[in-house]
């Protein structure tokens, strides 16, 4: 069983099936991708990984326990740190707040070991150069800076399973070398990334392995160039050749 | 004078469930209206345990805070489990079934009479005693609700406010931080539940019918919902207009449709203002 292991998922709502008998494992410090079309279900499954949605079969196993029917806070404490597509940062509170809201929010046990919270939160925001803008707003924030912040706090927050979606979505080019520099140092850290992205070059360079979902099933995995030749993917992405 | 010390003191009063509606209502943008029917289910099984059925009046606390935190966790407990409208409709439910039961269940109520001849503490017999003690009681639970806003609490009602879904990825559970959030709105009904009866010498029914929840709600949102200064600045201005119409040269009976009326308007008018606050635009995901 891998560090992160999904059996057999599958998820129906008003009987349309949105995935369908889903199983894969991510091992310990793998940086996995995870891509397919618009609507074949990646959101959705990181949904499920996250606690938002019940599963209406299958199993998901984090180190080992089955997480299934815990919570999303339950899940976080237990190590699974989430980045949303849409910046899951809280506008209308300051930089700072924003870190200390989730240093805050972890387990007693791990609190402790953290040591001076505001120290921490200035070296998060100085991780990412920030500091400056610590008690402005965070919607003042660009895109870019939002994703950076978001993806320092989580980094920071000892999690250990990173569940990123989309991650250079609406980040500027200049500052997507900063995101995947931060995916790089996550990657150092020996942490887990489950990564959804459509920036196939992007993919390419920061994952090990790459999974590809379609209409809510797992139709491919490999390596980042084992699947980016294959014929699959050019007839998921660009429909089928009609010369072949 | 004694307009002044009656002002002061039927603000103090009200401030604190007024301002622990605020930390549900206006921080935590938890869309219940049942503040008044936890003020009931406080103020009820204390005073009447007291009054009607001899109690010490450390058991009337006891059962006034007993009642007021089960009927918080059952609200906490709906706001959980309901969308916001649900839990809108269902809060009112909850505050119109203690009324009724109040008002009808005549042999232990005393129904729409309400429970005269409430005791107050001999040491604060005289108004100006009982203004001062009421103004030392309300103070140290507006710092502690303020001290409450200002903690790691605090941030995450907000957090979860702001988007339920990026706060509880983050480990903040929403269960505890509404349970921990309705306790503290009860513990405000408690002490207003305390202290009215005691200031008006009367329990009535008519201190929690509709209107005053309205009164309560209109106090949250002209002061900005989630201010807490706001909340107790628009209480003392609202205080002040509610009770200033009684010097008007107008009969009895055109003084309450004038005060509706009046509220209304505010209220309607208050809403609109802060109805970006009120009702943020939901985020995707």
């Amino acid at each position: 069983m891998g560090f992160l292991s999904i059996r057999e998922v599958s998820l129906a709502i008003q009987g349309h099936m949105i995935l369908d008998h889903v199983s894969f494992d991510v091992n310990q410090g793998e940086v996995v991708g995870l891509i397919g079309p618009n609507g074949s279900g990646k959101t959705t499954l990181f949904n499920l990984l996250s606690g938002f949605l019940a599963p209406t079969g299958g199993s998901i196993h984090f180190r080992g326990s089955d997480i299934t029917n815990c919570s999303p806070s339950v899940r976080a404490q237990k190590g699974i740190g989430r980045v949303f597509q849409n910046f899951g940062i809280f506008r209308d509170m300051t930089l700072e707040e924003n870190i200390l809201v989730a240093l805050e929010a972890l387990p007693h046990e791990q609190k402790k070991l953290l040591g001076d919270m505001k120290f921490l939160v200035h070296r998060t925001l100085a991780m990412v150069g920030l500091e400056k803008s610590a008690k402005k707003k965070a919607g003042a924030l660009s895109g870019g800076q939002m994703r950076l912040l978001e993806i320092a706090r989580t980094l920071k927050c000892g999690k250990d399973l990173f569940l990123l979606d989309e991650p250079t979505a609406g980040v500027s080019p200049k500052m997507t070398g900063q995101v995947s520099g931060l995916i790089a140092e996550l990657k150092r850290e020996g942490k887990t990334v489950l990564i959804i992205e459509h920036d196939l070059p992007f993919i390419g360079r920061i994952c090990d392995r790459v999974i590809v979902l379609d209409v809510g099933k797992v139709v491919l995995e490999g390596t980042p160039d084992e699947v980016k030749q294959s014929k699959e993917l050019q007839e998921i992405y660009f429909g089928a050749d009609p010369t072949t | 004078m004694s307009f002044l010390l009656h002002l002061i003191t039927v603000t103090c009063i009200l401030l604190p469930t007024i301002v622990g509606y605020n930390l549900v209502f206006g921080k935590g943008k938890i869309f219940h209206f049942g503040q008044i029917g936890l003020q009931i289910l406080a103020a009820y099984p204390l005073w009447i345990s007291i009054v009607l059925f001899d109690q010490y009046p450390i058991m009337g606390l006891l059962l006034g805070l007993i009642s007021a935190f089960v009927a918080a966790w059952l609200l906490a407990w709906l706001s959980f489990r309901l969308d916001p409208d649900g839990l809108g409709v269902m809060s009112i439910a909850v505050h119109l079934s203690a009324l009724n039961v109040v008002l009808n269940w005549q042999s232990v109520t005393r129904g729409a009479l309400g429970v005269p001849g409430i005791p107050r503490w001999s040491f604060l017999a005289d108004n100006v005693s009982f203004a001062i003690f009421v103004i030392v009681a309300v103070s140290v639970w507006c710092v502690f609700v303020w001290l409450l806003d200002r903690s790691a609490f605090g941030r995450k009602l907000q957090a979860l406010s702001e988007h339920d879904w990026y706060a509880e990825a983050l480990g903040i559970s929403r269960k505890n931080v509404h349970i921990v959030a309705f306790l503290v709105a009860a513990g405000g009904a408690l002490l207003t539940g305390v202290l009215l009866p005691q200031y008006l010498y009367l329990l009535s029914p008519t201190d929690f019918a509709f209107p005053a929840m309205i009164f309560v709600v209109m106090c949250v949102v002209a002061g900005k919902p989630g201010s807490m200064g706001g909340a107790i600045l628009a209480t003392a201005l609202l205080m002040m207009l509610k009770e200033g119409l009684r010097l008007l040269p107008l009969s009895p009976g055109v003084v309450g449709p004038v005060r509706l009326l009046l509220f209304g308007l505010i209220l309607l008018g208050a809403v609109w203002y802060r109805r970006d606050a009120l009702f943020p635009p939901q985020r995707e995901i």
